[in-house]
């Protein structure tokens, strides 16, 4: 009893997931069709970083999805915050501040989503929804609907192009953040709440947890990592397109949710988010250098959601006495 | 109770109508379930009896078809089935008839529609329902089943024991005779209050009577007294003892049951008076209205009452669950603000609530977590969260709080019910309350776990704390407390105690303003 220990099909159930991951990106190399290019290291670094961008609006997404909330306003903030970040270092806006005008929009976006749902008591898919439409209209009505191109100063693309041993520095970026992540949900109190809050809320309320600002904080973490986002795809890009933001928000949600089958089975969890992310790259990079038309990623991507989740529910309830 | 409830019809001379053979169940390397057989008669009712754990639900779900057995057949009016191939479709085929402890009623839904849901309706033209046909279906087998509503009622105006009747006459309205098919009910009265109990069996053994074949699975003692004609006891998945109930004393039925004797314990009256630590003035929340309570340490004072007579709220209240409209809250003597939970729990208050499902579970996280979401703040030193002191701790409980889990990592859901409510107990106990607030506490229980929980709060008082218990088991009031208040209406109207305290007094107070 003492001794906490797997079971074999424990340890299958947590892996298996990272073990198709591995199993994709080695079928990758070797597959002739696409061995050569898939592990060129123009071709790996560009999966890693424009996947980190995606893999920090997933944890985004995350954070309310613990409690069983969803954000569907994670792209747009994070679209929001490359706007305006771009346009303020095109004005010659110090690197810095730019970096902090990005992240504060994202503090100031979460923070109305969190008032509305716990103050107003708006649902949070119709907030966030409602929210993601009005950001687009922002950022629409700030470009006209053209990419910011002006003169990002060079220290800050580079950033976001260049590798620090090996590995472009936005990976770098993407893991500070991911373990912030997950010290909070796994190794403080309120990361402890966020759970209980997910599984029972009126029982979480009736253990003392303040429910109102536990979820509305969710929200705000949220924004401030859709915000660093952001800057991110800045550097990474060099400019800012108005329509990116809405291309992270459906495989971010879809990441976080698949994050539930794998490694900590039945609870959406960030090693299992940044799994999926990667999985799905890999799965779509490979497909695409084999030359398989766009659609087909479009396929993968939506069968491989309902898959992974389905699994882990089955593998739930078999689980149950 | 027995005599209240008449002489039952003898049964066992009828032809089996159902029989059950070598049931067995594993779940990883538990076995739930080993080699279980029973015998069901014609115009019986079977109870089917064992503790937590016992495995008695599980073998329900097999015969159900909604989890695969790993072996056992089931012979059903001459024909076979092998229960590792069942489904539910095929049980239905059967002529075997559910109605699970889960409400699976539609409250806003009127009797009609809710007879008419899963049958199908009648529909005349265009699928058009067919409204009048309905009714008057609906109408006949209320007639039936002899319950007394109007079809066009919504269920929810009916009472709980009257929903269940309408789910037990939806399951079996298709039946061309009572002698055709088998009702199962798994715990139907789990969640009903102790008159509408009375109301359910008084029906249930007409059906028996009127031929019907029953099985009635529980862990209520009383409830096989009254209605069972045979009883297969479980244990730890076997079959200890097929009994007539009618040939054993409660002592004898309890014995079987859990396999030992349960000793009785002894109710500590008049012990020496503490000071008060509790003082509430002129409350006032929902139906409560200017009630004042003081509790002593050491006490352990119990809140009698009908439903909706406001015992449910008074805690909530105290506990800022629900807003306190009026009134002040002293602890110790010191004005306490009790608006929200938080505050009530800065105040030393703790709250056990009704319904643990609901209320209080967890059941995906850990047995270990559930334990400590009432403390987590104090595993948290200098930026980390001390899990092994947790995990120690937590196994620390299992021992100090008879609570029974596989290890401290398995979900709350895999318990039983009676370890899930010590769970939620201990995680309260943990903190040392002052003042102990228990709705219900022993609800959904079976008698071992029920003296457990009492020996549990015995032991929190006699530590110093004070108990406040609200339940509709007014055996349980007497038997476990020092007064009772009895609330009508929100309204303080009696306080029993020493000899004047027995669940007798404590109904006949409780009624007073209602018509029986």
């Amino acid at each position: 009893m003492s001794a906490p220990r797997k079971s074999l099909r424990q340890y299958f159930e947590a892996y298996a997931f990272l073990g198709l991951l591995i199993a994709a990106a080695v079928f990758f190399s070797v597959w002739p069709e696409t061995g050569e290019t898939f592990t060129s290291a123009a071709n790996l670094r560009t999966l890693i970083s424009s996947n980190s961008v995606i893999a920090i609006v997933a944890l985004a997404a995350l954070v309310p999805l613990v409690c069983y909330e969803f954000d569907l306003s994670v792209g747009a903030i994070a679209g929001l915050s490359s706007v305006f970040v771009a346009t303020a270092l095109a004005a010659g806006t110090a690197v810095p501040l730019a970096i902090a005008l990005g992240i504060g929009l994202g503090v100031l976006v979460g923070g109305i989503n969190a008032l509305l749902i716990t103050r107003v008591g708006v649902n949070a898919v119709i907030t966030t929804l409602g929210v993601s439409i009005i950001l687009a209209g922002v950022v629409n009505q700030k470009t006209s609907g053209l990419s910011v191109t002006g003169s990002i100063p060079l220290g800050f693309s580079e950033f976001g192009s260049s590798n620090w041993l090996g590995v472009p520095k936005i990976a770098y970026v993407l893991a500070v953040l991911a373990l912030l992540v997950y010290y909070l949900l796994g190794h403080t109190p309120y990361g402890r709440y966020l759970y209980a809050f997910g599984s029972n809320r009126e029982a979480a309320r009736l253990v003392g947890v303040r429910t109102k600002l536990t979820l509305g904080l969710t929200f705000v973490i949220s924004g401030a990592l859709c915000g660093a986002a952001g800057v991110l795809q800045v550097a990474r890009a060099g400019s800012a397109d108005p329509k990116v933001g809405e291309t992270f928000t459906l495989p971010a949600l879809a990441a976080a949710f698949l994050s539930t089958a794998a490694i900590k089975p039945g609870r959406y969890n960030v090693a299992g988010t940044l799994v999926a992310i990667f999985f799905l790259a890999v799965l779509n990079n490979g497909l695409n250098l084999a030359g398989s038309p766009e659609y087909v990623s479009n396929y993968v991507n939506g069968a491989a959601l309902i898959v992974g989740v389905g699994l882990a529910v089955r593998l739930g309830r078999r689980q149950e006495v | 109770m027995r005599e209240e409830l008449g002489v039952r019809a003898g049964a066992r001379d009828t032809p089996t109508v159902l029989e059950v053979k070598g049931v067995r169940k594993a779940f990883g390397a538990t076995q739930a379930l080993d080699d279980v057989s029973f015998e069901l008669h014609r115009g019986s009712i079977h109870a089917l009896l064992g503790g937590n754990g016992s495995g008695k639900s599980t073998l329900i779900k097999l015969i159900a078809g909604v989890e695969p057995a790993d072996a056992g057949r089931l012979t059903l009016r001459g024909s076979g089935e092998d229960l590792r191939g069942m489904t539910p479709a095929r049980a239905r085929e059967a002529g075997l008839h559910f109605v699970h402890q889960q409400r699976t009623t539609f409250p806003e839904l009127t009797v009609t529609e809710n007879l008419a849901i899963g049958r199908g309706f009648d529909t005349g033209a265009g699928g058009r329902i067919e409204w009048r046909r309905a009714q008057r279906r609906a109408a006949e087998v209320l007639e039936r089943f002899r319950i007394d509503a109007d079809p066009r009622q919504p269920l929810a105006e009916l009472g709980p024991a009257k929903q269940t009747m309408v789910a037990i006459a939806r399951a079996l309205q298709d039946q061309a005779d009572a002698s055709e098919g088998v009702l199962l009910l798994d715990e139907p009265t789990a969640s009903l209050p102790a008159p509408e109990v009375k109301l359910l069996l008084d029906a249930l053994r007409g059906y028996a009577d009127a031929g019907q074949a029953i099985v009635y699975v529980t862990h209520r003692l009383e409830e096989v007294f009254a209605i069972a004609d045979r009883a297969t006891l479980l244990r730890d998945g076997r079959v200890v003892a097929t009994v007539e109930p009618r040939s054993l004393d409660h002592e004898q039925l309890v014995e079987l049951m859990m396999g030992r004797t349960v000793e009785q314990i002894e109710r500590l009256r008049g012990r020496p008076e503490g000071r008060t630590i509790l003082e509430a003035r002129a409350i006032g929340a929902g139906p409560v209205t200017n009630l004042d309570l003081g509790i002593r340490a050491g006490e352990i004072v119990g809140l009698g009452g009908l439903i909706g007579s406001g015992r449910s709220t008074v805690l909530k209240a105290l506990f800022g669950a629900v807003p306190l409209e009026s009134g002040e809250v002293r602890v110790d003597g010191e004005l306490r603000p009790v608006h929200s939970p938080p505050a009530a729990m800065a105040a030393g208050l703790a709250y056990v609530p009704e319904d643990r499902q609901k209320d209080a579970a967890f059941p995906e996280l850990s047995v270990g977590e559930n334990l400590s979401l009432t403390v987590v703040p104090d595993y948290w030193h200098r930026g980390v969260l001390n899990r092994r002191r947790e995990r120690r701790d937590a196994l620390g409980l299992f021992d100090s709080f008879l609570i029974t889990a596989a290890s401290e990592e398995a979900p709350l859901r895999s318990l039983s019910g009676g370890n899930q409510q010590k769970v939620v107990l201990a995680r309260w106990l943990r903190r040392a309350p002052r003042i102990l607030l228990l709705d219900e506490p022993t609800q959904g229980v079976d008698v071992g776990a029920r003296a457990e929980i009492y020996e549990l709060v015995h032991r929190a008082v006699a530590a110093g704390a004070a108990a406040l218990v609200a339940s509709s088991d007014f055996e349980e009031l007497a038997r476990l407390c020092d007064r009772v208040i009895v609330l009508r209406k929100g309204a303080a109207v009696a306080e029993l105690t020493g000899e004047g305290l027995d669940a007798d007094r404590i109904a006949r107070v409780a009624n007073a303003e209602v018509k029986v």
